[in-house]
């Protein structure tokens, strides 16, 4: 009640003390002698000082104590805010990541309502609908206002260049509520299978960058893939898409047949009920939770496929967060993984600008002696030291939260090289947590030493949390700097390592027909004549590129198992010429023929060979059954073409050029040169681009080089903070022991044996902290091991190698302060006491 | 010039003899002052410097209320009225004002 009345007058604060002054005007008047009051204005702050809480007034007396006190020692405070903003930026920058794609929802009109529809297959795992169900969904559901579909996203020619195009429903724009800056999204009209129109909604990247933020741009014709298109909309500045890549025009998806008027399956995918996979979002009638919406929905799937004479298993709905969307097995551990890390460097700028504290706590013993026997309680001093740390605290948090601005971002841009349509900039949520966190922190390096250096006595006590603090941070640096120091490891080891088949030598061709008149015979039958006419150079296709991105996997079972015992495997499709240009040996059996392009035959690799059928003989002549059954006739050398990190059993199949796939073949100018001729001579519309394969390796490599990047980072810093900690600790050691040491050096100490003392001081606490550290680096490495491309998680090298750089660094840390030491005037020194 | 007098007061008087004097009805601060002047026969000379604080004291304990009004002479000025809750402390303080005025006289005989 009191608190709310003291509230009540500061909000109308101005208002009271005019009253207040009033009144006493009044009073004045009335007594019609002004001397007869006395001194007016200290009667009114008098006065007006009873609503200031006692608490609030000692609070400020705190805080300016604590601004005058971090003044004094601006070296201590940059240190301490430095070490701490950067461990709160670092763990804060991670957090805005992870904030942005997994929990963040879609940029979209009210969010909450949005969500990812997945039908279940067989086996439990959250799959696509095909269009015809997608309307049936949005036409028979009560419980949703609005659904909409999107299909992936296609590389696509637009204009002068290449686009990233995505197909969507005419909903798309609608039920999103994407507020559009130019123009409007597509009408449900526009998506109709039997009237197609070639209409396009270009992305607020796209328009500025490639129709140079052109103010008529709706209206305004565009080619993709050579078929004009109309622009009806350019969407907001603030909508960064649905999908994790960006993407720079939507078409609706009855304008595939406009885009490939010649795919026959292009009808198939609009109408048939049986094709899938469309990504179905909907948005959830007001009121309506995400558990009705799913009942419903199974409902009407069930229905839906038992018309089909089809199984359904279920329907679940998920969040519009990108980690939500079935891809948390793969991303948390590496967020988890990072996490620890940022955590332990935290913990270790903790626990250093604790032991400063601690240090600055004994060199201010006088000052908080005189406070007690001044009578200040201790619970007072423990919550002025406190202040001290919160204000640092707070420093360090502001710095942190800046640099969560930029720090994600570049990362991403320059060592990741790699640009996604999330938006990584802090919202609430982040600063919620970097409060959290610095308050969390405040607490972890303050209250220690704040309640320690206020124990009446004990000075025994205080250097054991010294030497705790000390033990602790050498252990966390040392698991750090091994972590970072194994990773490199890894990278140096997967750049050495033979990945099984040619990279140096091999250029990768990509071609672009144009999709408007090729179906899948003709380009069946132009790949056809393009393999015969250069026969006789040294030429394989395939369906991806080694180290590339994206990989099929399809299950099969051998001969005499049930459905049941169904296995996954990679599938990769591969023209005879394939190992030849990438010199994977063919171990035994042969390789393809020409007889083989029915697909009945295939070859695997030695590691499904020793798998599924024990030797490479025994397999031979065996056969599996996919979709329909194929014959062994070749087992292939294991080849890392799927990624450096391991070999996933593979069967080859031979590939039906239906659509484009892409050339293998060795780099040499003249091989180019007929490549691209004799394309030219075919389909002069067709475009050639040519990249060595190595730069696959150095995109493959670039995720994992990022993480080690990453991890050095972390992994120098800790080093940085272990020099300063060490530092702080031996210097502290010998300014408390400057009479002692004077004393000895008077008696005849020599300069080694002043330092051998300095040395002794802590080295017992630095040699339990290597002992935990080490141990602590074997049991985290073993996290690590997915990430370290065969590399021991105990690789000796790596633990040497930390072993020496703390080695240097505690020679630095401990060299000037043992230096000093010997410099000790004794003279000085006993004149101190 | 009087205006120490109140602090010759035992502690918290001051308090006890304005919520006295409101008890007879609302007043504002010059007549509070004025009253306790001429019922004490000037021997209470309350000033400014003691009476403002212990008002916005009253005002923050809750155990008066205040609202502008019109003086005997027309001018603008502050009333306080008592609470129930002063009522309450009022009776509180006096029971324990008369108690103590009882045993300094025991210890005086």
């Amino acid at each position: 009640m009191k608190l709310l009345r003291r509230l009540r007058y500061w909000l109308r604060a101005r208002q009271n003390q005019a009253d207040l002054a009033e009144e006493m005007e009044f009073h004045r008047e009335m007594l019609g002698d002004a001397r007869a009051m006395g001194n007016a204005t200290l009667a009114h702050e008098d006065a007006r000082a009873v609503w200031i809480g006692p608490w609030i007034e000692s609070v400020m007396q705190d805080l300016r104590y604590a601004l005058r006190s971090l003044r004094n020692q601006p070296g201590f405070a940059l240190i301490a805010i430095l070490a701490l903003g950067c461990a709160i930026g670092l763990n804060t920058s991670l957090f805005t990541v992870f904030n942005a794609i997994a929990i963040r929802p879609w940029p979209v009109h009210d969010p909450s309502r949005m969500v990812n529809v997945f039908a279940l297959d067989d086996h439990h795992r959250p799959s696509g609908f095909s269009l015809a169900e997608v309307r049936y969904l949005a036409s028979h559901s009560r419980t949703f206002s609005g659904m909409l579909a999107q299909r992936g996203r296609e590389t696509v020619h637009v204009e002068n260049g290449k686009g990233a195009c995505s197909w969507v429903t005419g909903s798309y724009f609608g039920v999103l509520g994407v507020g559009m800056q130019q123009g409007r999204g597509f009408l449900p009209e526009e998506d109709n299978p039997d009237s197609p129109l070639a209409v396009a909604v270009v992305s607020d990247l796209f328009w500025q960058t490639r129709l140079g933020s052109d103010p008529r741009a709706v209206g305004r014709q565009i080619r993709i893939e050579d078929v004009p298109f109309t622009i009806v909309g350019v969407t907001g500045a603030n909508f960064t898409g649905t999908t994790p890549d960006p993407i720079d025009i939507y078409v609706p998806m009855s304008a595939g047949q406009i885009l490939q008027p010649h795919a026959a399956c292009m009808k198939e995918f609009l109408l048939s009920p049986n094709q899938c996979c469309s990504n179905l979002a909907g948005r959830l009638q007001p009121g309506i939770s995400r558990k009705q919406g799913e009942a419903e929905l199974a409902v009407l799937h069930e229905q839906f496929q038992t018309q089909l004479r089809e199984e359904a298993h279920g329907i679940r709905l998920t969040g519009t967060e990108f980690i939500a969307t079935g891809k948390k097995d793969k991303i948390y551990p590496i967020f988890a993984l990072m996490g620890v890390g940022v955590l332990l460097v935290l913990l270790l700028a903790c626990a250093n600008v604790g032991n400063l504290l601690l240090a600055r706590a004994a060199a201010r013993r006088r000052e908080i002696s005189v406070r007690v026997s001044l009578g200040a309680s201790r619970s007072r001093l423990v919550r002025q030291l406190l202040t001290e740390s919160l204000m640092i605290a707070i420093a360090a948090g502001a710095l942190g939260v800046v640099s969560a601005f930029f720090l994600p971002t570049a990362v991403f841009r320059y060592a990741l090289n790699d640009v996604l349509s999330f938006r990584f900039t802090p919202d609430t949520t982040v600063l919620a947590y970097a409060l959290v966190l610095s308050a969390a922190t405040c607490v972890l390096f303050g209250l220690a030493p704040a309640l320690n250096s206020t124990k009446p006595t004990a000075s025994g006590a205080r250097s054991k949390l010294r030497s705790t603090l000390l033990s602790a941070q050498v252990a966390l640096s040392v698991i750090l700097m091994v972590a970072a120091s194994l990773l490199a490891r890894g990278i140096q080891n997967a750049r050495a390592q033979d990945p099984g088949f040619r990279i140096a030598g091999v250029s990768v061709a990509t071609f672009e027909l144009p999709a408007s008149s090729y179906d899948a015979v003709r380009t069946r039958a132009f790949f056809t004549q393009l393999t015969q006419e250069l026969k006789d150079q040294p030429l394989g296709l395939s369906r991806q590129a080694p180290l590339g991105s994206g990989s099929n996997w399809t299950s099969f079972r051998r001969t005499g198992e049930t459905e049941k015992q169904r296995k996954m495997v990679l599938i990769q499709e591969v023209s005879t010429g394939y190992f030849g240009v990438l010199n994977i040996p063919v171990r035994a059996g042969r390789n393809f023929e020409a007889a083989d392009a029915d697909q009945k035959t295939i070859l695997v690799n030695e590691t499904f060979a020793n798998r599924y059928f024990n030797t490479s003989s025994e397999t031979l002549g065996k056969t599996i059954v996919t979709d329909a059954p194929h014959q062994i006739v070749g087992v292939v050398k294991d080849a890392y073409t799927r990624g450096l990190d391991e070999i996933a059993p593979t069967v080859y199949v031979q590939i039906s050029a239906n659509s484009v796939p892409l050339a293998l073949f060795p780099t040499s100018p003249s091989e180019t040169g007929k490549l691209e001729a004799t394309l030219k001579r075919l389909e002069p519309r067709a475009r050639l681009r040519v990249s060595p394969l190595s730069d696959n390796l150095e995109k493959w490599l670039q995720s994992s080089r990022a993480g080690a990047s990453i991890a050095a980072v972390l992994g120098g810093f800790a080093l940085v903070l272990a020099v300063i900690g060490m530092f702080g600790v031996f210097a502290f050691w010998v300014e408390q022991r400057t009479p002692e040491i004077g004393v000895r050096m008077a008696l005849g100490a020599r300069p080694i044996q002043v330092i051998r003392l300095v040395l002794s001081a802590s080295s017992r606490a630095v040699l339990i902290g290597l002992v935990i550290g080490f141990g602590g680096a074997v049991a985290a490495s073993r996290l690590l091991v997915s990430f370290l491309f065969g590399v021991s998680p105990l690789d000796p090298l790596a633990y040497t190698e930390t072993a020496l750089f703390l080695a240097a660094a505690g020679f630095v840390a401990t060299y000037v302060p043992a230096r000093r030491a010997t410099k000790i005037d004794p003279m000085t020194a006993l004149r101190c006491e | 010039m009087g205006t120490d007098k109140s602090s010759e007061l035992l502690p918290g008087t001051l308090d006890l003899l304005v919520l006295k004097t409101l008890a007879r009805g609302r007043m504002h601060g010059y007549g509070i002052a004025q009253h306790l002047k001429n019922i004490s026969e000037d021997v209470l000379q309350v000033g400014e410097s003691s009476l403002y604080p212990a008002l916005q004291r009253l005002l923050l304990n809750g155990y008066v209320e205040a609202e502008w009004g019109t003086s005997e002479n027309n001018r603008r000025a502050r009333y306080y009225t008592l609470t129930a809750d002063g009522r309450k402390q009022l009776s509180a303080e006096r029971k324990e004002f008369d108690r103590m005025v009882l045993a300094i006289q025991k210890v005086l005989a």
